[in-house]
């Protein structure tokens, strides 16, 4: 209990001597509020770029293995000659369905999808978008929006309905003053009626080449009626066939644990019938472990480098100190006669110490909280301030403080009081 | 405890065959020769004699301060003269109140707590100091100036607050360097009835001095020469 009132004794104590030379406390401190606030905003950054992944993984789904067809580079580099004949045939097969989603155990939901672009008009000018053919599972799997009327139902598949769904953007494009319901879009000269309307589709199922967002849904069925399997691309004078069933299998997976088996099943099926191999075979789960893992050594080297800075605001404050040990060797040598033990010394100028990074730490978690959001409005920068990184860098702040105040302390502990007395 | 040779109820300070010897380079300096003395509580001593005759060496070491190389030194009984850093801290801290020729006042601090220094590292709770600290200050005349700091205040007042302090913690013995060195007459005089008031209520006082008129003040001259005691003289 003495020694506990002692000690709140030397803490006005310190404040106090802190306060006579304010200007030099404050220059002080700068340092380790710079390095504290650097390590917050660095601490911050990481934990917004760690959730803005988990986010952007969650959207594939973590319970998800997707299966895309690829095209195999050989057949991608062979120049079209012009009026080639020669059609380039490659992908998931229909027959891959029945054979992946009958035989892998933990499957819930087989979504199929066949991506092709397609011209339709707008105003009589060419438009091209992404035609998505797939089944009315699909909408488990995207995660979208209907805006208006409905998704593709089971019904559409099995009449072979030529429905459409399409997103807003398109929608906005196509019928700006008008509701899309009931309204005609053709594809590659097909009608298709509008039937509803969603907000987008989450990039990683929407078909490459289409960054604008125009996208279609049409029935699997009705698709594969219209236009069979060829898709016949003309640029300028040359033209591509392609021969693709499908584009896409996305296997639903019951838990995390039947994702890492199936995944492993899933691609040994597929080796046996595709033995050039142009699928890829997607798993999210694993992407979100391997991109959790350079994360955390992201984040280690970050954090590394602004807690740098706060090793060089320990310095300043070793200098400081130093330099006030010098200055008070004579009040060093008072305090000694008067009674002080070396103890109360090291005491008094390690609480100085840690008293200044505590101060400027406190300054720097209070910058380092608000400053992401100032940085957010000019770049572009996810700062998420969790209550770790601002414990974390103050604790590291007053570990600083020990570290740095720990020698100075032990300098003046150490000075001869009668020397000390002395001192000019 | 048994009690050490030679001293008696009363005898408050034994110094026995003190040895105090440095190392300079690498020449052995002997400040203190076999010194021998006891002062008895209540005495007013002033010793004296020209530099390097040991008195400060005999100061630091009667303050605790420094520890002799041989003999023995008793203060109220106890052997201190083997004691570690942190013990010797103990006694400087709670038997022993320090005057210096220059006042030595931590600068920042007001007059009261300059008084209340060797308190708090006793360990005296703040309220607990507050009132002893006004009491001292009122008894040296001070109680206009408590909130004062040092270098708002005159020389004679700021050896005042430094008596005050060398009091608060009730000493066995008070030892004064030179007090009154950094003084004017006028000043000098003040301070030496504040001694004479203080010697009147049973205070033992040590002072090492080089003025004569000072050391005729006090009831004993002790004069040292080479480390060993020269004269030694009682009214």
């Amino acid at each position: 209990m003495k020694a506990l009132h002692k000690v709140a004794d030397i803490f006005t104590l310190g404040l106090h001597s802190l306060s006579v030379h304010i200007v030099r406390s404050v220059l002080t401190a700068l340092g380790i509020i710079i390095g504290v606030c650097s390590v917050v905003i660095m601490l911050a950054a990481n934990e917004g770029a760690a959730q803005k992944a988990a986010l952007t993984l969650r959207a594939l789904g973590s319970n998800n293995i997707i299966i895309n067809s690829v095209k195999l580079p050989d057949l991608a580099s062979a120049a079209p000659s012009q009026n080639s004949r020669q059609v380039s045939a490659y992908g998931l097969l229909r027959d891959d369905v029945p054979n992946l989603c009958g035989s892998i155990p933990g499957i819930v939901r087989c979504v199929v999808a066949r991506v092709a672009l397609r011209d339709t008009h707008l105003r009589g000018e060419n438009l091209t978008v992404a035609t998505v053919a797939t089944e009315p599972n699909y909408a488990d799997v995207a995660h979208f929006n209907i805006l208006a009327g409905r998704f593709i139902s089971d019904l559409d598949v099995l009449a072979h309905r030529s429905h459409c769904v399409i997103t807003a953007s398109l929608a906005e494009r196509m019928f700006a003053y008008e509701s899309p319901l009931g309204q005609t879009v053709t594809l590659d000269g097909e009608p298709f009626t509008v039937i509803g309307m969603i907000d987008r589709l989450p990039p990683s199922l929407a078909g490459r080449g289409d960054e604008a967002g125009n996208n279609v849904i049409v029935p699997l069925t009705a698709e594969q009626d219209r236009f069979g399997d060829m898709i016949i691309r003309f640029a300028g004078a040359s033209r591509t066939i392609e021969k693709i069933e499908l584009s896409q299998i996305v296997l639903q997976m019951s838990d995390e644990k039947s994702v890492l088996e199936g995944s492993v099943i899933a691609r040994g099926l597929l080796d046996e019938s595709h033995e050039r191999h142009d699928y890829d075979l997607v798993v999210p789960l694993e992407l979100i472990a391997q991109q959790k893992q350079q994360m955390r050594l992201w984040n280690m080297m970050s954090v590394i480098i602004a807690a740098v800075s706060l090793v060089v605001g320990g310095i300043g404050i070793m200098n400081i100190m130093l330099a006030s040990v010098t200055e008070r060797t004579r009040e060093i040598g008072v305090r000694r006669a008067l009674g002080a033990k070396k103890r109360d010394v090291v005491v008094q100028f390690l609480i100085e110490a840690v008293m200044l990074t505590t101060v400027g730490g406190l300054a720097g978690i209070a910058i380092g909280r608000f400053a992401p959001m100032l940085m957010e409005r000019w770049i572009d920068f996810t700062a998420v301030v969790t209550p770790a990184s601002l414990v974390i860098p103050f604790m590291m702040a007053v570990l600083v403080g020990l570290a740095s105040g720990l020698y100075p302390a032990l300098r003046a502990a150490n000075l001869d009081p009668i020397e000390a007395l002395r001192h000019e | 405890m048994t009690e050490p040779d030679g001293q008696h109820g009363e005898d408050l300070v034994v110094l026995k065959g003190l040895v105090k010897s440095y190392t300079v380079g690498l020449q052995q300096v002997t400040a203190l020769d076999g010194l021998t003395l006891t002062i008895a509580q209540g005495q007013y001593v002033a010793i004296m004699g020209p530099s390097g005759s040991g008195k400060s060496t005999l100061l630091n070491i009667l303050g605790c301060l420094d520890r002799p190389s041989g003999g023995h030194y008793f203060l109220g009984g106890q052997d201190v003269s083997g004691m570690d850093d942190n013990d010797l801290s103990e006694v400087r801290n709670t038997r022993i109140g320090f005057i210096f020729q220059s006042f030595n006042l931590i600068r920042w601090l007001t007059v009261t707590a300059n008084i209340e220094v060797p308190l708090f590292y006793q360990g005296v709770k703040r309220r607990d100091r507050h009132p002893r600290s006004r009491d001292l200050a009122k008894m040296v005349g001070l109680e206009h100036r408590m909130n004062h700091r040092p270098w708002e205040l005159s020389g004679g007042q700021q050896q005042r607050v430094a008596i005050a302090r060398a009091l608060a913690n009730d000493p066995l013995i008070l030892l004064a360097d030179e007090p009154t060195g950094n003084l004017d007459s006028h000043t000098t005089e003040e301070i030496l009835s504040l001694f004479e008031d203080l010697h009147r209520r049973g205070r033992t006082i040590i002072m090492v001095t080089h003025e004569d008129s000072v050391a005729h003040r006090a009831g004993r001259i002790i004069r040292l020469r080479d480390g060993r005691v020269e004269t030694d003289v009682t009214r």
